[in-house]
């Protein structure tokens, strides 16, 4: 493997969420507490040093069990989250589709949060006004783009996060659980779509619990368990071994 | 910070939102932006004239510039607090830099401000008192109200998201700085042993300039502005400092 055509490189990434044992709202007590040395956190560390390297235009899978990290992987990797410790390093224009609704304002309507959400992207008005009926014909909204988005099902909510991402051929696309409440005939032209991204050399990170969609559609994959990067290989063997150890057959963990 | 400049379309976009949010649910809409510090002036000339009377001349236009600026920097610096965790929807799903959402917050009260000028000018004519050159020196006193403004909002905000009672907190010493500005009241009613409380407050200063070529008719003299510019430039440094190390433990908490 050459480290040129790597995108995203984590080096003993670990990131622990600080949860305050007491609830200490106020600044008066956190005064307190912090002369008296009695400032106790419980520490969640999501993330425990994480060593990772992704080729530019490699399809990853992501398995794990609720609580695993995927989550928190993906936002360290979207740069929405600093890792505490260890370093990341990436290239290129990523767009993420962390959760349903991200990026959203639900007051307002879909049309104004077409261009909310690709600025916060970090695109400019003007690639959005030319991208608009694109994303819009994309979406398959029509007319409810008019709406606020409050009134949205999930799975428009959906349609329309998955539009405005991608209506920009990104350097690295990541996707999390999102297309999960999307229709048939929605998830096939996303699935060409991302298809497409694939054959232009983007690198696409995709958390699933559809192991079979995983298999279908990545070459690698990532397992996580308890924060740890659990096996890192080819998808099919992965996937066999993450079934044996859901199903209470495999291996545990660290054995 | 310097990544602003390419979030711009975006900082934009968050500030008509803003005053869209604001006016939806209101009837009249905008027009509270002038008309809010209009009905206080009425009632704080009918309350100081008739009852304390103060020995200024023309006190409405004194207590309306007075007004207009203490809202714009209250209601700036409160909003911005309120802004990392009102848009936590966002940043905690999208890698944008953070500072954009206080920076919007004062822009948008920048342009409440613009709007308040409207009135305030009616009343100059009004009340017939001398419109002076030196009135093309308010863009300048805005710009660097808004910049002080900035610089607090920046200070602040990061609190309010690892504190809960910051706001609470704050909107006390609010009330308290107020009256320790002379927003209302001229400066020679303060007893003459606690003037040099009035004096330090920084917000003073930056008041005046603001105010001095509306009410004086007079570009603000040098000590004024070299005071104002001053605390206007500690109150930045101060503020992106603050949030820039605090900046990204900020998705943690709101």
């Amino acid at each position: 493997m050459t480290s040129n055509g790597v995108v995203i490189e984590l080096r003993d990434v670990s990131l622990c969420y600080r949860l305050a044992k007491r609830k200490i709202p106020s600044l008066k007590e956190y005064a307190i507490h912090f002369v008296k040395g009695s400032l106790a956190y419980e520490e969640l560390w999501a993330l425990r040093d994480v060593v990772l390297s992704i080729e530019e235009g490699e399809t990853v899978g992501i398995v794990g069990r609720n609580g695993a990290g995927k989550s928190t992987l993906l936002k360290v990797i979207s740069g929405v989250l600093k890792p505490t410790r260890g370093t990341l390093r990436r290239r290129g224009w990523v767009a993420p589709i962390l959760e349903l609704g991200t990026g959203f304002d639900f007051e307002l309507t879909g049309h104004e949060n077409i261009y909310l959400n690709a600025l916060l992207l970090g695109r400019q008005r003007k690639e959005v006004d030319e991208q608009l009926d694109a994303i819009v014909e994309f979406s398959g909204l029509d007319d409810f783009v008019r709406s606020p988005i409050r009134n949205y099902s999930s799975g428009m909510l959906a349609r329309l996060g998955f539009s405005i991402a991608t209506a920009w051929k990104p350097d690295v696309l990541i996707l999390d659980e999102v297309l999960a409440v999307g229709d048939a005939r929605f998830l096939k032209r996303c699935g060409e779509r991302i298809e497409e991204f694939r054959q232009a050399g983007t690198t696409i990170l995709i958390v699933s619990h559809d192991l079979a969609a995983l298999q279908k559609n990545c070459r690698r994959c990532l397992w996580l368990e308890q924060g740890r990067l659990q096996a890192d290989g080819p998808v099919g063997e992965i996937l066999d071994r993450y079934r044996e150890f859901v199903e209470g057959t495999g291996t545990p963990p660290g054995a | 910070m310097k990544d602003l400049l390419r979030y711009r379309d975006l900082v934009a976009t968050l500030v008509i939102r803003d005053l869209k949010v604001r006016y939806r649910r209101s009837t009249i809409g905008f027009l509270w932006t002038m008309l809010q510090p209009l009905l206080t002036m009425l009632v704080l000339t009918a309350v100081f004239s008739a009852i304390f009377r103060f020995e200024l001349p023309n006190y409405s236009v004194y207590a309306l510039a007075g007004i207009m600026f203490w809202n714009f920097f209250s209601q700036s610096v409160t909003a911005s607090m309120n802004s990392l965790k009102g848009n936590a929807q966002l940043l905690t799903k999208i890698p944008t830099p953070k500072a954009v959402f206080p920076l919007a917050t004062v822009i948008a009260g920048v342009i409440n401000l613009l709007f308040a000028l409207v009135p305030l000018f009616v009343i100059l004519l009004v009340t017939g008192h001398s419109i002076q050159p030196a009135v093309l020196f308010v863009p300048v006193a805005i710009l660097i109200a808004a910049l002080f403004t900035f610089g607090a909002g920046l200070l602040l905000a990061p609190m309010a998201v690892f504190f809960y009672d910051t706001i609470e907190m704050i909107s006390v010493l609010m009330t308290l700085l107020m009256y320790l500005t002379p927003v209302f009241y001229p400066m020679d009613i303060v007893p003459e042993k606690y003037r040099w409380i009035v004096r330090f407050n920084p917000l003073r200063s930056v008041l005046e300039v603001f105010r001095d070529p509306i009410y004086y008719g007079k570009i603000p003299p040098l000590t004024h502005l070299t005071v104002a510019v001053s605390v206007t430039a500690v109150a930045l440094v101060v503020g992106i400092i603050a949030f820039r190390r605090s900046s990204d433990r900020i998705p943690f908490y709101v």
